[in-house]
């Protein structure tokens, strides 16, 4: 080889390595996004040198870009209204970002003032932190006047006295209530679960949507006889959703005797509403412990319903069973309508029912009653300690100002559509706001009485962690029912224990609501002591 | 005499203030970052707290509860020692075998080939490692569970993460079939410095073959397989975030290691104290293994009379 080829070789391999090396840097560029997914910058006309950046989780349902369930364009009603908030305030700029939806990210940035000034939670998840100052109460906000309304001039409209008028679903925002009884969050939407059902396979194998928890135990029973997996569900459902449902129906009877405590504010959403204190005092009763053939039949329920179900509890992708007909059943929330109205290549007739009662067959304590819901509040956004971080007081900051001006422009209707309503995934919570077609199954649903109580928010995440480990392990027969029970008993004891070294509960008052509601117990099959 | 010295003298103090300065800037950078949250871990093990929450002095209650109360913490250890006995296994004699094979090529392109070729899953980072194995190998459909229905075993299908009988097994055997190309690597310098000499002894006293490995290859490599176990044994006491990543120590507690029950415990139940007293007891297991490890397995200097 000369050194004239030599040299070229190396030219060729260093200019094949860089065109290589470019391309690849080409292809993987970012099309959008990083952390900070903005809405339509191109639009913005408020710069860097903006007053006030607003920092606003709005959820993945609603960030603009993304296309749920990859159908349909992509979503951009949270840009625009965004957009002509900003053309209202020139002083501001809102960042539209995405954030880890893990309490851990949360946690550190909270804790160090840095989180995101409007966020989107559980407010349950909320409430163990409220004491810490992390976030911003409410109630001032939601009991005065929402502004943009104010300014229409017609004192008919909901929301010139006070922005809670706005609300379509008052008893469930204002259930929303912290412990400490202050509000800490907005309901922005609604959601509710139902059972989606493949209408071809049931007429296929001959069967109807149930009207009682044994017909459609029956009913899978065929489906799992036909070579179809019953119902999808994850481990979550069971531990959540399930857990409450059939609780409410072992209990609901005993209710009168048990709810010790009316709470004033939260009564007409929460009727019966067993909270955290009840729970501990009834745990000293004898209540969820082994003397309790409620609280050991309700698991077994779960048991029984466990094998129609998918094999794998920790599934992720429990949509393409159902969508490519392996499965004929799968409970999910409101949000998984989109996924079928939107798939232009689905196969197949559905519909939507929800989960039947039980009846004296199931069980002897069973009450009888329609099931309850365990929906209500959906996308739910709190404002953090960061809002105002311009004074460090809630009272004189400008800036927590503005980042509620936002909220309160966002929930004016003419706005508000144009976010919730612009595909159907959520039910609206403005009154006025329509509900669209697909979805008002389930605005039917949360027509129903809410949930006696619920298991996975009552307690700490350590109480929540243990009983899905362990529930998990139980339906997967991974443990026998008397052991799953001394886990449970031992993590509700050390629940309750915990509950008392948080806050203080006057267990005398409830022990003399004890006393004067044994004659509504008196007679009671069942109960730990009496 | 004194003239000619003293610059000398000068240049050496020079250099060794120099060389200390230099160190007490990465000492410093070291007892800021490492030392210290050390230290306060240690110090706050006998604290109950949460995040942004005023701390309360309990003093041994968290060891207490720890090693007596908690119903996690002996099958956690049962895991992490059947995890790391496991992995101990496979890197001290897969990678072996495999770098044996590859130094017993007869042309140095081969050999060089080789190398490389089992050096490139080392840039895979293993968060990626882990993502495959769950999204591709383990998951409901899956390579394992498609190749078994394929073959006719519909019965073998499962959640291989998800159910209790397999899932630990499952979880150790990610990174199956063990031929990390780190630990092949430093095998492959161990029995590439193994001199001519005591090959070619070997070859005339007939020593050849699999004798030859284990009588001369293996003890000529022994420095190597104390390194590969002592790094082998920190991660399997350290490591969570596999596991965090395919089973968060489910189903149930099977899979639980007492490094993630630190890190929910930190992060997710905001118990700092209880995670910072499961930090000390992993740091003494740690040191404990490596004091026996340093102790009991012999390097190859040590065998020649030299260590």
């Amino acid at each position: 080889m000369t050194p004239t080829m030599a040299s070229w070789g190396t030219y060729v391999r260093r200019v094949s390595l860089a065109v290589i090396v470019a391309v690849g840097a080409w292809l993987l560029w970012p099309r959008a996004g990083g952390e900070f997914v903005t809405g339509m910058p191109e639009h913005r006309d408020n710069g860097a040198d903006a007053r006030f950046v607003i920092k606003f989780v709005p959820g993945q349902q609603y960030m603009p870009g993304t296309t749920p369930f990859g159908l349909g364009e992509p979503l951009k009603g949270m840009a625009e209204v965004v957009r002509d908030f900003e053309a209202r305030f020139p002083d501001t700029r809102v960042e539209l970002i995405t954030v880890p939806g893990v309490r851990e990210y949360l946690v550190t940035q909270l804790s160090s003032g840095n989180a995101p000034d409007i966020l989107m939670v559980n407010v349950e998840d909320v409430w163990v932190d409220v004491q810490k100052g992390w976030y911003v109460p409410l109630d001032p906000y939601l009991e005065a006047p929402n502004p943009f309304v104010r300014e229409q001039g017609d004192p008919s409209l909901p929301g010139y006295e006070q922005w809670w008028d706005m609300f379509k679903y008052q008893a469930i925002s204002r259930g929303k209530a912290a412990p400490d009884n202050r509000n800490y969050c907005i309901s922005f939407d609604m959601v509710e679960t139902g059972i989606f059902y493949n209408k071809d396979i049931f007429r296929e194998v001959g069967i109807e949507p149930p009207a009682t928890w044994d017909d459609w135990l029956e009913s899978m029973a065929k489906l799992k006889a036909a070579g179809y997996i019953p119902l999808l569900m994850n481990r979550d459902s069971f531990n959540d959703w399930t857990v409450d449902l059939v609780f409410d129906q072992l209990y609901h009877d005993i209710l009168p005797g048990i709810d010790l405590v009316q709470d004033p504010v939260r009564e007409a959403y929460l009727e019966g509403y067993l909270d955290g204190d009840e729970l501990c005092f009834l745990f000293e009763q004898g209540f969820f412990t082994e003397k309790d053939p409620r609280y050991g039949e309700l698991w077994k329920h779960l048991h029984d319903l466990r094998q129609y179900c998918n094999q794998n509890l920790m599934g992720t992708d429990l949509a393409r069973e159902f969508v490519t007909q392996k499965a004929a059943m799968l409970w999910m929330s409101t949000q998984f309508t989109y996924r079928l109205t939107g798939d232009r290549q689905l196969a197949f007739d559905w519909g939507v029912f929800y989960v039947p009662r039980f009846t004296a067959r199931t069980s002897r304590f069973a009450s009888n009653t329609d099931m309850c819901v365990i929906g209500g509040a959906g996308t739910q956004y709190e404002v953090s300690n960061s809002a105002c971080s311009d004074t460090g007081d809630p009272a004189t900051s400008e800036r927590l100002k503005r980042v509620i001006a936002l909220l309160q422009f966002l929930m004016v209707p003419e706005n508000y559509v144009r976010v919730v309503n612009e595909y159907p995934s959520m039910l609206p919570n403005v009154a006025g706001v329509p509900v669209l077609p697909a979805i008002q199954p389930f605005a039917d649903i949360l027509e129903r009485r809410y949930t006696t109580t619920k298991w996975v928010y009552t307690f700490d995440l350590k109480f929540n962690d243990i009983q899905a480990r362990m529930l998990e392990l139980y339906l997967n027969d991974g443990i026998g029912h008397e052991e799953f029970m001394r886990w449970q008993v031992d993590n509700v004891h050390a629940a309750t224990r915990n509950l008392r070294l948080r806050k203080p509960i006057d267990m005398v008052r409830l022990e003399t609501r004890w006393a004067e509601l044994a004659p509504l117990r008196a007679g009671r099959e069942g109960l730990p002591h009496e | 005499m004194s003239s000619r010295h003293t610059p000398r003298f000068g240049y050496r103090a020079r250099f060794t203030l120099t060389c200390y300065a230099l160190l007490a800037v990465q000492m410093s950078l070291l007892v800021v970052f490492v030392y210290v949250p050390v230290f306060w871990a240690f110090s706050k093990s006998f604290f109950e707290f949460e995040v942004g929450s005023e701390s309360r002095f309990v003093g041994f209650a968290n060891y207490a509860e720890l090693l007596f109360r908690d119903p996690t913490t002996l099958p956690s250890l049962l895991h992490m020692l059947f995890l790391t006995a496991f992995a101990v296994c496979v890197r001290l004699t897969v990678p072996l075998v495999v770098a044996k094979l590859i130094h017993s090529l007869s042309r140095e392109k081969g050999r060089y080939l080789f190398r490389i070729l089992f050096l490139v899953p080392v840039v895979v980072p293993g968060v990626a490692v882990q993502l495959i194995w769950y999204g591709m190998i383990y998951n409901d459909r899956g390579m394992l569970n498609e190749l078994l229905r394929t073959a006719g075993f519909e019965q073998c299908v499962r959640g291989w993460l998800s159910d209790p009988s397999t899932a630990l097994v499952a979880v150790a055997f990610v990174g199956f079939p063990w031929v990390g190309g780190f630990e092949v690597l430093i095998y492959y310098a161990g029995l590439s410095s193994i001199p001519e000499s005591v090959t070619e002894a070997a070859l005339l006293e007939g020593c050849t073959g699999v004798q030859k490995f284990f009588r001369i290859d293996i003890p000529m490599v022994m420095s190597q397989l104390k390194l590969i176990l002592i790094l082998t044994i920190i991660a399997g006491v350290q490591s969570f975030e596999g596991l965090f990543i395919l089973t968060k120590g489910g189903p149930g507690f099977k899979t639980m290691v007492p490094g993630l029950w630190m890190y929910f415990n930190a992060f997710s139940f905001q118990r700092m104290g209880y995670a910072c007293a499961i930090g000390v007891c992993l740091f003494f297991i740690i040191l404990g293994l490596t004091v026996l490890n340093m102790r009991y397995f012999k390097s190859t200097a040590e065998l020649e009379g030299r260590g």
